[in-house]
Protein backbone atom coordinates (compact mmCIF):
# COMPACT_ATOMS: atom_id res chain seq x y z
CA UNK A 1 0.00 0.00 0.00
CA UNK A 2 3.33 1.94 0.29
CA UNK A 3 3.07 2.25 -3.36
CA UNK A 4 0.20 4.73 -2.95
CA UNK A 5 1.62 7.84 -3.53
CA UNK A 6 0.77 11.17 -5.23
CA UNK A 7 0.64 10.27 -8.78
CA UNK A 8 -1.83 7.83 -8.08
CA UNK A 9 -3.79 9.83 -6.21
CA UNK A 10 -4.63 12.03 -9.14
CA UNK A 11 -5.21 8.98 -11.32
CA UNK A 12 -7.52 8.43 -8.23
CA UNK A 13 -9.50 11.79 -8.92
CA UNK A 14 -9.68 10.78 -12.37
CA UNK A 15 -11.51 7.14 -11.66
CA UNK A 16 -13.55 9.22 -9.42
CA UNK A 17 -15.00 12.18 -11.64
CA UNK A 18 -15.07 9.07 -14.30
CA UNK A 19 -17.58 6.67 -11.94
CA UNK A 20 -19.51 10.00 -11.05
CA UNK A 21 -20.16 10.69 -14.19
CA UNK A 22 -21.25 6.95 -14.80
CA UNK A 23 -23.94 7.34 -11.61
CA UNK A 24 -25.03 10.21 -13.22
CA UNK A 25 -25.68 8.55 -16.65
CA UNK A 26 -27.76 5.71 -14.49
CA UNK A 27 -29.90 8.15 -12.79
CA UNK A 28 -30.84 10.62 -15.08
CA UNK A 29 -31.22 7.99 -18.22
CA UNK A 30 -34.65 7.45 -19.68
CA UNK A 31 -35.80 4.01 -19.63
CA UNK A 32 -37.20 3.39 -22.72
CA UNK A 33 -40.25 5.56 -23.19
CA UNK A 34 -43.07 3.52 -23.95
CA UNK A 35 -46.17 5.19 -25.96
CA UNK A 36 -48.24 2.20 -26.14
CA UNK A 37 -52.24 3.25 -26.02
CA UNK A 38 -53.03 2.94 -22.53
CA UNK A 39 -55.80 5.67 -22.66
CA UNK A 40 -59.63 4.85 -23.63
CA UNK A 41 -62.64 5.98 -23.70
CA UNK A 42 -65.82 3.74 -22.71
CA UNK A 43 -69.41 5.06 -21.85
CA UNK A 44 -67.93 8.17 -21.38
CA UNK A 45 -65.47 7.22 -18.87
CA UNK A 46 -61.76 7.48 -19.67
CA UNK A 47 -59.44 4.70 -18.63
CA UNK A 48 -55.95 4.77 -17.95
CA UNK A 49 -54.02 1.64 -17.82
CA UNK A 50 -50.95 1.46 -16.49
CA UNK A 51 -48.59 -1.71 -15.46
CA UNK A 52 -46.54 -2.42 -12.15
CA UNK A 53 -43.58 -4.33 -11.67
CA UNK A 54 -40.16 -3.06 -11.29
CA UNK A 55 -41.49 0.15 -12.35
CA UNK A 56 -44.32 1.76 -14.10
CA UNK A 57 -44.93 1.50 -17.37
CA UNK A 58 -45.73 4.15 -19.55
CA UNK A 59 -43.59 6.31 -17.63
CA UNK A 60 -45.67 9.29 -18.79
CA UNK A 61 -49.12 9.14 -20.28
CA UNK A 62 -51.44 11.96 -21.85
CA UNK A 63 -55.17 11.64 -21.48
CA UNK A 64 -57.97 14.25 -21.83
CA UNK A 65 -59.02 16.94 -19.42
CA UNK A 66 -62.06 17.74 -18.12
CA UNK A 67 -63.59 14.23 -18.54
CA UNK A 68 -64.03 11.44 -15.60
CA UNK A 69 -61.29 9.30 -15.49
CA UNK A 70 -60.39 6.10 -13.81
CA UNK A 71 -56.81 4.64 -13.36
CA UNK A 72 -56.37 1.10 -13.51
CA UNK A 73 -53.13 -0.42 -12.70
CA UNK A 74 -52.43 -3.66 -13.55
CA UNK A 75 -50.11 -5.72 -11.39
CA UNK A 76 -48.57 -9.60 -12.77
CA UNK A 77 -46.46 -11.04 -10.00
CA UNK A 78 -45.76 -7.74 -8.78
CA UNK A 79 -43.48 -8.11 -6.02
CA UNK A 80 -41.34 -4.92 -6.17
CA UNK A 81 -41.60 -1.91 -4.81
CA UNK A 82 -44.25 -0.73 -7.58
CA UNK A 83 -46.62 -2.86 -5.70
CA UNK A 84 -46.74 -0.26 -2.96
CA UNK A 85 -48.55 2.68 -4.35
CA UNK A 86 -48.77 6.35 -3.69
CA UNK A 87 -50.33 8.92 -5.76
CA UNK A 88 -50.54 12.04 -3.22
CA UNK A 89 -52.65 14.59 -5.33
CA UNK A 90 -55.57 11.32 -5.13
CA UNK A 91 -54.94 10.95 -1.63
CA UNK A 92 -54.43 6.87 -2.57
CA UNK A 93 -52.00 5.06 -0.47
CA UNK A 94 -51.91 0.85 -1.00
CA UNK A 95 -50.13 -2.24 -1.60
CA UNK A 96 -51.49 -3.71 -4.66
CA UNK A 97 -52.28 -7.14 -4.85
CA UNK A 98 -49.39 -9.39 -6.49
CA UNK A 99 -51.99 -10.07 -9.57
CA UNK A 100 -54.77 -8.46 -10.69
CA UNK A 101 -56.41 -4.92 -11.91
CA UNK A 102 -56.87 -2.06 -8.83
CA UNK A 103 -59.33 0.85 -10.25
CA UNK A 104 -58.69 4.23 -8.54
CA UNK A 105 -60.77 7.05 -9.07
CA UNK A 106 -59.12 10.09 -10.05
CA UNK A 107 -62.87 12.08 -10.48
CA UNK A 108 -62.24 14.84 -13.73
CA UNK A 109 -59.00 15.86 -13.76
CA UNK A 110 -58.34 19.68 -14.65
CA UNK A 111 -55.54 20.43 -17.66
CA UNK A 112 -52.12 21.26 -16.82
CA UNK A 113 -52.42 19.49 -13.58
CA UNK A 114 -50.62 16.34 -13.88
CA UNK A 115 -50.78 13.17 -11.82
CA UNK A 116 -48.00 11.72 -10.12
CA UNK A 117 -47.50 8.00 -8.57
CA UNK A 118 -44.72 7.33 -6.80
CA UNK A 119 -43.91 3.85 -5.27
CA UNK A 120 -43.61 3.72 -1.12
CA UNK A 121 -39.27 3.81 -1.27
CA UNK A 122 -39.62 6.15 -3.74
CA UNK A 123 -37.49 5.17 -6.65
CA UNK A 124 -40.12 4.42 -9.48
CA UNK A 125 -43.10 6.45 -10.51
CA UNK A 126 -45.32 7.57 -13.54
CA UNK A 127 -46.75 10.56 -15.00
CA UNK A 128 -50.50 11.47 -16.71
CA UNK A 129 -50.27 14.43 -18.11
CA UNK A 130 -53.81 15.91 -18.84
CA UNK A 131 -54.19 18.05 -22.05
CA UNK B 1 0.11 8.56 55.48
CA UNK B 2 -1.73 9.74 52.59
CA UNK B 3 -1.24 7.55 49.50
CA UNK B 4 1.10 10.18 47.03
CA UNK B 5 -0.37 9.70 43.53
CA UNK B 6 1.70 10.50 40.31
CA UNK B 7 0.78 11.96 36.93
CA UNK B 8 1.60 10.34 33.85
CA UNK B 9 0.74 11.81 30.19
CA UNK B 10 0.22 9.16 28.21
CA UNK B 11 0.21 9.81 23.79
CA UNK B 12 -2.87 7.38 22.61
CA UNK B 13 -3.48 6.11 19.02
CA UNK B 14 -6.82 4.92 17.25
CA UNK B 15 -9.71 7.46 19.17
CA UNK B 16 -11.28 7.71 15.90
CA UNK B 17 -14.39 8.49 17.21
CA UNK B 18 -16.08 10.81 19.90
CA UNK B 19 -17.31 7.84 22.08
CA UNK B 20 -13.54 6.28 22.16
CA UNK B 21 -13.22 8.88 25.08
CA UNK B 22 -15.95 6.96 27.10
CA UNK B 23 -14.79 4.00 26.18
CA UNK B 24 -10.96 4.25 27.21
CA UNK B 25 -12.22 6.28 30.79
CA UNK B 26 -14.29 3.57 31.39
CA UNK B 27 -11.74 0.73 30.73
CA UNK B 28 -8.85 2.08 32.74
CA UNK B 29 -11.00 3.25 35.69
CA UNK B 30 -11.25 -0.35 36.20
CA UNK B 31 -8.04 -1.05 36.97
CA UNK B 32 -6.05 -1.25 40.14
CA UNK B 33 -4.31 1.83 41.48
CA UNK B 34 -5.62 4.03 39.11
CA UNK B 35 -7.36 6.95 40.66
CA UNK B 36 -8.07 9.39 37.54
CA UNK B 37 -8.47 9.01 33.66
CA UNK B 38 -8.83 12.05 31.51
CA UNK B 39 -8.91 11.73 27.71
CA UNK B 40 -7.97 14.32 25.41
CA UNK B 41 -9.33 13.52 22.20
CA UNK B 42 -7.86 17.03 20.35
CA UNK B 43 -4.56 16.33 21.49
CA UNK B 44 -4.61 12.53 21.40
CA UNK B 45 -3.51 12.07 25.07
CA UNK B 46 -4.68 10.75 28.80
CA UNK B 47 -3.90 12.17 31.37
CA UNK B 48 -3.42 9.55 34.24
CA UNK B 49 -3.73 9.76 38.27
CA UNK B 50 -2.15 6.37 39.52
CA UNK B 51 -0.90 5.37 42.75
CA UNK B 52 1.55 3.39 41.73
CA UNK B 53 6.04 3.87 41.18
CA UNK B 54 5.94 2.41 37.96
CA UNK B 55 8.12 3.24 35.02
CA UNK B 56 5.70 5.13 32.90
CA UNK B 57 6.67 2.82 29.54
CA UNK B 58 6.15 0.18 31.66
CA UNK B 59 2.84 1.55 32.69
CA UNK B 60 2.17 2.42 29.28
CA UNK B 61 2.42 -1.38 28.15
CA UNK B 62 0.22 -2.48 31.34
CA UNK B 63 -2.47 -0.41 30.38
CA UNK B 64 -2.26 -0.65 26.29
CA UNK B 65 -2.69 -4.31 26.89
CA UNK B 66 -6.19 -3.55 28.57
CA UNK B 67 -7.21 -1.48 25.42
CA UNK B 68 -4.97 -3.10 22.87
CA UNK B 69 -7.99 -5.24 21.72
CA UNK B 70 -10.30 -2.50 21.19
CA UNK B 71 -7.73 -0.81 18.81
CA UNK B 72 -5.97 1.78 21.12
CA UNK B 73 -2.21 1.96 22.00
CA UNK B 74 -0.69 4.10 24.71
CA UNK B 75 2.96 5.51 24.40
CA UNK B 76 5.04 7.72 26.51
CA UNK B 77 6.53 9.00 23.15
CA UNK B 78 4.21 10.53 20.06
CA UNK B 79 3.82 7.94 17.56
CA UNK B 80 4.13 9.77 14.29
CA UNK B 81 0.49 9.48 12.29
CA UNK B 82 1.40 6.88 9.47
CA UNK B 83 1.22 8.81 6.56
CA UNK B 84 -0.12 6.45 4.38
CA UNK B 85 -3.84 6.95 6.62
CA UNK B 86 -4.76 9.80 4.59
CA UNK B 87 -3.93 8.42 1.34
CA UNK B 88 -6.56 5.45 2.17
CA UNK B 89 -9.78 7.49 1.33
CA UNK B 90 -8.54 7.96 -2.31
CA UNK B 91 -8.14 4.95 -2.54
CA UNK B 92 -11.66 4.15 -1.06
CA UNK B 93 -13.59 6.71 -2.46
CA UNK B 94 -13.30 4.59 -5.99
CA UNK B 95 -13.72 1.51 -4.54
CA UNK B 96 -17.02 2.70 -3.13
CA UNK B 97 -18.19 4.04 -6.57
CA UNK B 98 -17.49 1.12 -8.15
CA UNK B 99 -20.13 -0.63 -5.79
CA UNK B 100 -23.00 1.82 -6.27
CA UNK B 101 -22.08 1.81 -9.96
CA UNK B 102 -22.11 -1.60 -10.27
CA UNK B 103 -25.64 -1.95 -7.34
CA UNK B 104 -27.61 0.35 -9.91
CA UNK B 105 -26.58 -0.88 -12.69
CA UNK B 106 -27.82 -4.01 -11.91
CA UNK B 107 -31.11 -2.39 -10.43
CA UNK B 108 -31.33 -0.67 -13.53
CA UNK B 109 -30.76 -3.55 -16.14
CA UNK B 110 -34.22 -5.15 -14.95
CA UNK B 111 -33.23 -8.61 -14.48
CA UNK B 112 -34.36 -8.27 -10.84
CA UNK B 113 -37.78 -7.70 -12.15
CA UNK B 114 -38.68 -12.11 -13.12
CA UNK B 115 -42.69 -11.86 -11.90
CA UNK B 116 -43.76 -14.79 -9.80
CA UNK B 117 -47.07 -15.96 -10.82
CA UNK B 118 -49.30 -18.36 -8.91
CA UNK B 119 -49.86 -18.93 -5.74
CA UNK B 120 -46.94 -17.57 -3.10
CA UNK B 121 -45.84 -20.57 -1.14
CA UNK B 122 -43.23 -20.72 1.51
CA UNK B 123 -40.61 -22.12 -1.51
CA UNK B 124 -41.79 -18.77 -3.42
CA UNK B 125 -41.28 -16.59 -1.01
CA UNK B 126 -38.01 -18.08 -0.25
CA UNK B 127 -37.41 -17.11 -3.85
CA UNK B 128 -38.24 -13.71 -3.59
CA UNK B 129 -36.68 -13.24 -0.55
CA UNK B 130 -33.51 -14.08 -2.79
CA UNK B 131 -33.87 -11.15 -5.24
CA UNK B 132 -35.47 -9.00 -2.48
CA UNK B 133 -31.94 -8.96 -0.67
CA UNK B 134 -30.12 -7.70 -4.07
CA UNK B 135 -32.78 -5.53 -5.23
CA UNK B 136 -32.88 -1.65 -4.24
CA UNK B 137 -34.47 -2.50 -0.91
CA UNK B 138 -30.49 -3.57 -0.50
CA UNK B 139 -29.94 -0.04 -0.76
CA UNK B 140 -31.73 0.79 2.80
CA UNK B 141 -32.10 -2.62 4.77
CA UNK B 142 -28.06 -3.78 3.29
CA UNK B 143 -27.09 -0.13 3.58
CA UNK B 144 -28.16 0.09 7.23
CA UNK B 145 -26.92 -3.56 7.85
CA UNK B 146 -23.50 -2.80 6.63
CA UNK B 147 -22.83 0.96 8.28
CA UNK B 148 -23.63 -0.83 11.64
CA UNK B 149 -21.84 -4.08 11.29
CA UNK B 150 -19.02 -1.85 10.07
CA UNK B 151 -19.89 0.11 13.07
CA UNK B 152 -19.64 -2.48 15.54
CA UNK B 153 -16.42 -4.39 14.31
CA UNK B 154 -14.52 -1.25 14.61
CA UNK B 155 -15.44 -0.26 18.29
CA UNK B 156 -15.74 -3.95 19.62
CA UNK B 157 -14.02 -7.22 19.43
CA UNK B 158 -17.81 -9.10 20.30
CA UNK B 159 -19.16 -8.39 16.85
CA UNK B 160 -19.77 -11.86 15.74
CA UNK B 161 -22.10 -12.49 18.71
CA UNK B 162 -24.23 -9.07 17.82
CA UNK B 163 -24.30 -10.32 14.28
CA UNK B 164 -25.78 -13.45 15.20
CA UNK B 165 -28.41 -12.04 17.27
CA UNK B 166 -29.69 -9.65 14.86
CA UNK B 167 -29.71 -12.06 12.61
CA UNK B 168 -32.01 -14.37 14.82
CA UNK B 169 -34.16 -11.27 16.04
CA UNK B 170 -34.57 -10.36 12.27
CA UNK B 171 -35.53 -14.23 11.23
CA UNK B 172 -38.45 -14.50 14.47
CA UNK B 173 -39.59 -11.26 14.88
CA UNK B 174 -40.54 -11.77 10.81
CA UNK B 175 -42.07 -15.25 11.58
CA UNK B 176 -43.58 -14.03 14.26
CA UNK B 177 -45.15 -10.94 12.92
CA UNK B 178 -45.68 -12.44 9.95
CA UNK B 179 -47.93 -15.29 11.87
CA UNK B 180 -49.61 -12.26 13.82
CA UNK B 181 -50.36 -10.99 10.22
CA UNK B 182 -51.86 -14.25 9.11
CA UNK B 183 -54.27 -14.79 11.98
CA UNK B 184 -55.46 -10.79 12.48
CA UNK B 185 -56.07 -10.83 8.59
CA UNK B 186 -57.07 -7.79 7.29
CA UNK B 187 -57.83 -5.87 10.33
CA UNK B 188 -54.51 -4.14 10.66
CA UNK B 189 -52.91 -1.96 7.99
CA UNK B 190 -49.63 -1.03 7.57
CA UNK B 191 -48.84 2.22 8.06
CA UNK B 192 -46.88 4.15 4.77
CA UNK B 193 -45.84 7.24 6.43
CA UNK B 194 -44.45 5.53 9.55
CA UNK B 195 -42.55 3.00 7.52
CA UNK B 196 -41.70 5.78 5.23
CA UNK B 197 -40.41 7.73 8.24
CA UNK B 198 -38.73 4.89 9.52
CA UNK B 199 -36.96 4.65 6.00
CA UNK B 200 -35.57 8.29 6.36
CA UNK B 201 -34.63 7.56 9.87
CA UNK B 202 -32.57 4.67 8.51
CA UNK B 203 -30.89 6.80 5.89
CA UNK B 204 -29.81 9.51 8.05
CA UNK B 205 -28.25 7.19 10.13
CA UNK B 206 -26.26 5.49 7.19
CA UNK B 207 -25.09 9.03 6.07
CA UNK B 208 -23.72 9.93 9.82
CA UNK B 209 -22.17 6.21 10.44
CA UNK B 210 -20.70 6.82 6.84
CA UNK B 211 -19.25 9.97 7.19
CA UNK B 212 -17.66 8.31 10.86
CA UNK B 213 -16.23 5.73 8.85
CA UNK B 214 -14.81 7.62 5.99
CA UNK B 215 -12.93 9.44 8.94
CA UNK B 216 -13.68 12.65 7.51
CA UNK B 217 -14.54 13.80 10.75
CA UNK B 218 -11.80 12.74 12.52
CA UNK B 219 -9.38 13.68 10.28
CA UNK B 220 -10.12 17.39 10.44
CA UNK B 221 -10.75 17.04 14.04
CA UNK B 222 -14.20 17.45 14.29
CA UNK B 223 -15.95 15.03 16.62
CA UNK B 224 -19.27 15.72 15.47
CA UNK B 225 -21.92 14.77 16.18
CA UNK B 226 -20.91 13.62 19.69
CA UNK B 227 -24.33 13.11 21.38
CA UNK B 228 -25.42 10.32 18.88
CA UNK B 229 -22.31 8.55 18.74
CA UNK B 230 -22.50 8.54 22.29
CA UNK B 231 -25.76 7.20 22.75
CA UNK B 232 -24.77 4.61 20.18
CA UNK B 233 -21.50 3.84 22.49
CA UNK B 234 -24.10 2.94 24.98
CA UNK B 235 -26.27 0.92 23.28
CA UNK B 236 -24.32 -1.39 21.08
CA UNK B 237 -23.26 -3.51 24.18
CA UNK B 238 -26.10 -4.61 24.81
CA UNK B 239 -28.00 -7.68 23.65
CA UNK B 240 -31.34 -6.74 22.79
CA UNK B 241 -30.02 -3.71 20.72
CA UNK B 242 -29.49 -6.17 17.57
CA UNK B 243 -32.25 -8.21 18.20
CA UNK B 244 -34.47 -4.98 18.45
CA UNK B 245 -32.85 -3.53 15.20
CA UNK B 246 -33.52 -6.94 13.53
CA UNK B 247 -37.28 -6.90 14.55
CA UNK B 248 -37.15 -3.08 13.26
CA UNK B 249 -36.14 -4.14 9.82
CA UNK B 250 -39.81 -5.81 9.27
CA UNK B 251 -41.29 -2.34 9.21
CA UNK B 252 -38.26 -0.23 7.15
CA UNK B 253 -39.75 0.50 3.63
CA UNK B 254 -39.23 -2.17 1.07
CA UNK B 255 -41.87 -3.13 -1.50
CA UNK B 256 -40.67 -6.79 -1.86
CA UNK B 257 -41.46 -6.53 2.34
CA UNK B 258 -44.47 -5.12 2.35
CA UNK B 259 -45.63 -7.48 -0.48
CA UNK B 260 -44.90 -9.84 1.58
CA UNK B 261 -46.99 -9.01 4.46
CA UNK B 262 -49.55 -8.20 2.76
CA UNK B 263 -49.37 -11.89 1.27
CA UNK B 264 -49.20 -13.30 4.87
CA UNK B 265 -51.73 -10.79 6.27
CA UNK B 266 -54.65 -12.94 3.32
CA UNK B 267 -52.73 -16.20 3.79
CA UNK B 268 -55.74 -16.90 6.55
CA UNK B 269 -53.99 -18.40 9.21
CA UNK B 270 -51.12 -17.71 11.86
CA UNK B 271 -48.98 -20.89 10.73
CA UNK B 272 -48.90 -19.84 6.62
CA UNK B 273 -48.45 -16.52 8.03
CA UNK B 274 -45.28 -17.37 10.16
CA UNK B 275 -44.04 -19.78 7.27
CA UNK B 276 -44.30 -17.09 4.37
CA UNK B 277 -42.83 -14.10 6.26
CA UNK B 278 -40.13 -16.88 7.73
CA UNK B 279 -39.42 -18.04 4.18
CA UNK B 280 -38.74 -14.49 2.57
CA UNK B 281 -36.37 -13.40 5.15
CA UNK B 282 -34.47 -17.02 5.30
CA UNK B 283 -33.90 -15.60 1.37
CA UNK B 284 -32.58 -12.81 2.47
CA UNK B 285 -30.17 -13.93 4.77
CA UNK B 286 -27.40 -15.15 2.63
CA UNK B 287 -27.04 -11.38 1.36
CA UNK B 288 -27.37 -10.12 4.65
CA UNK B 289 -25.07 -12.19 6.61
CA UNK B 290 -22.45 -11.94 3.94
CA UNK B 291 -22.70 -8.27 4.64
CA UNK B 292 -22.15 -8.56 8.46
CA UNK B 293 -20.03 -11.16 8.54
CA UNK B 294 -17.89 -10.04 5.90
CA UNK B 295 -17.30 -6.90 7.47
CA UNK B 296 -16.23 -8.83 10.70
CA UNK B 297 -13.53 -10.61 8.58
CA UNK B 298 -12.63 -7.34 6.56
CA UNK B 299 -12.34 -5.08 9.78
CA UNK B 300 -9.80 -7.66 11.69
CA UNK B 301 -7.96 -8.03 8.21
CA UNK B 302 -4.81 -5.86 7.43
CA UNK B 303 -6.76 -3.50 5.13
CA UNK B 304 -8.66 -3.01 7.76
CA UNK B 305 -8.45 0.64 7.67
CA UNK B 306 -9.62 0.56 3.39
CA UNK B 307 -12.04 -1.46 3.91
CA UNK B 308 -13.84 0.95 6.79
CA UNK B 309 -13.08 4.12 4.36
CA UNK B 310 -14.98 2.03 0.87
CA UNK B 311 -17.90 0.80 3.29
CA UNK B 312 -18.15 4.28 4.21
CA UNK B 313 -18.40 5.70 0.59
CA UNK B 314 -20.52 2.98 -0.72
CA UNK B 315 -22.94 3.77 2.61
CA UNK B 316 -23.35 7.56 1.93
CA UNK B 317 -24.20 6.76 -1.32
CA UNK B 318 -27.12 4.63 -0.79
CA UNK B 319 -27.73 6.73 2.09
CA UNK B 320 -28.25 9.53 -0.66
CA UNK B 321 -30.48 7.37 -2.69
CA UNK B 322 -32.40 5.98 0.29
CA UNK B 323 -32.84 9.92 1.82
CA UNK B 324 -34.15 11.20 -1.72
CA UNK B 325 -36.33 8.65 -2.36
CA UNK B 326 -37.94 8.41 0.63
CA UNK B 327 -38.49 12.48 0.71
CA UNK B 328 -39.97 11.98 -2.85
CA UNK B 329 -42.18 8.31 -1.80
CA UNK B 330 -43.84 11.03 1.01
CA UNK B 331 -44.69 13.59 -1.60
CA UNK B 332 -41.80 16.37 -0.20
CA UNK B 333 -39.77 16.87 -3.06
CA UNK B 334 -40.54 15.56 -6.32
CA UNK B 335 -38.50 12.32 -7.83
CA UNK B 336 -35.35 13.09 -8.59
CA UNK B 337 -35.08 9.65 -10.71
CA UNK B 338 -36.80 6.54 -11.95
CA UNK B 339 -34.37 3.32 -11.27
Amino acid sequence: MKIFNGINKTASIIVTFGLIITLIIIFTGKSNPESAQNVEIRNGIQYITINARGGYFPNVSSAKAGVPTKLIMKTGGTYDCSASLVINSVGFKKILPQTGETEIDLGKPEAEKPIQGVCGMGMYNFLINFI
Amino acid sequence: MDVKYKTYTFHVTGTHCASCKILIEDILKEQDKIKNVQVDLKKETVLIEADSNQDPKELAQILTDKIKSNGYTLSVDKKTQEKINDNTIWQAIPIGLIFLVLFFILQKSGILNLGMGGKTTPLTSFIIGLIASVSSCLAIVGGLVLSLSAKVSQDEVNDKKNFTLFHIGRLASFALLGGVLGAVGQTIGINFTFSAMLGIAASIIMLLLGLNLTGVFSRNRITLPTGIFNFFRKIEHKTLTPIIIGFGTFFLPCGFTQSMQIVALSSGSFISGFMIMFSFALGTLPMLALLSFGSASFAHGKHASLFFKSVGVVVIGLGIFALLAGLAGLGIINPLFNI
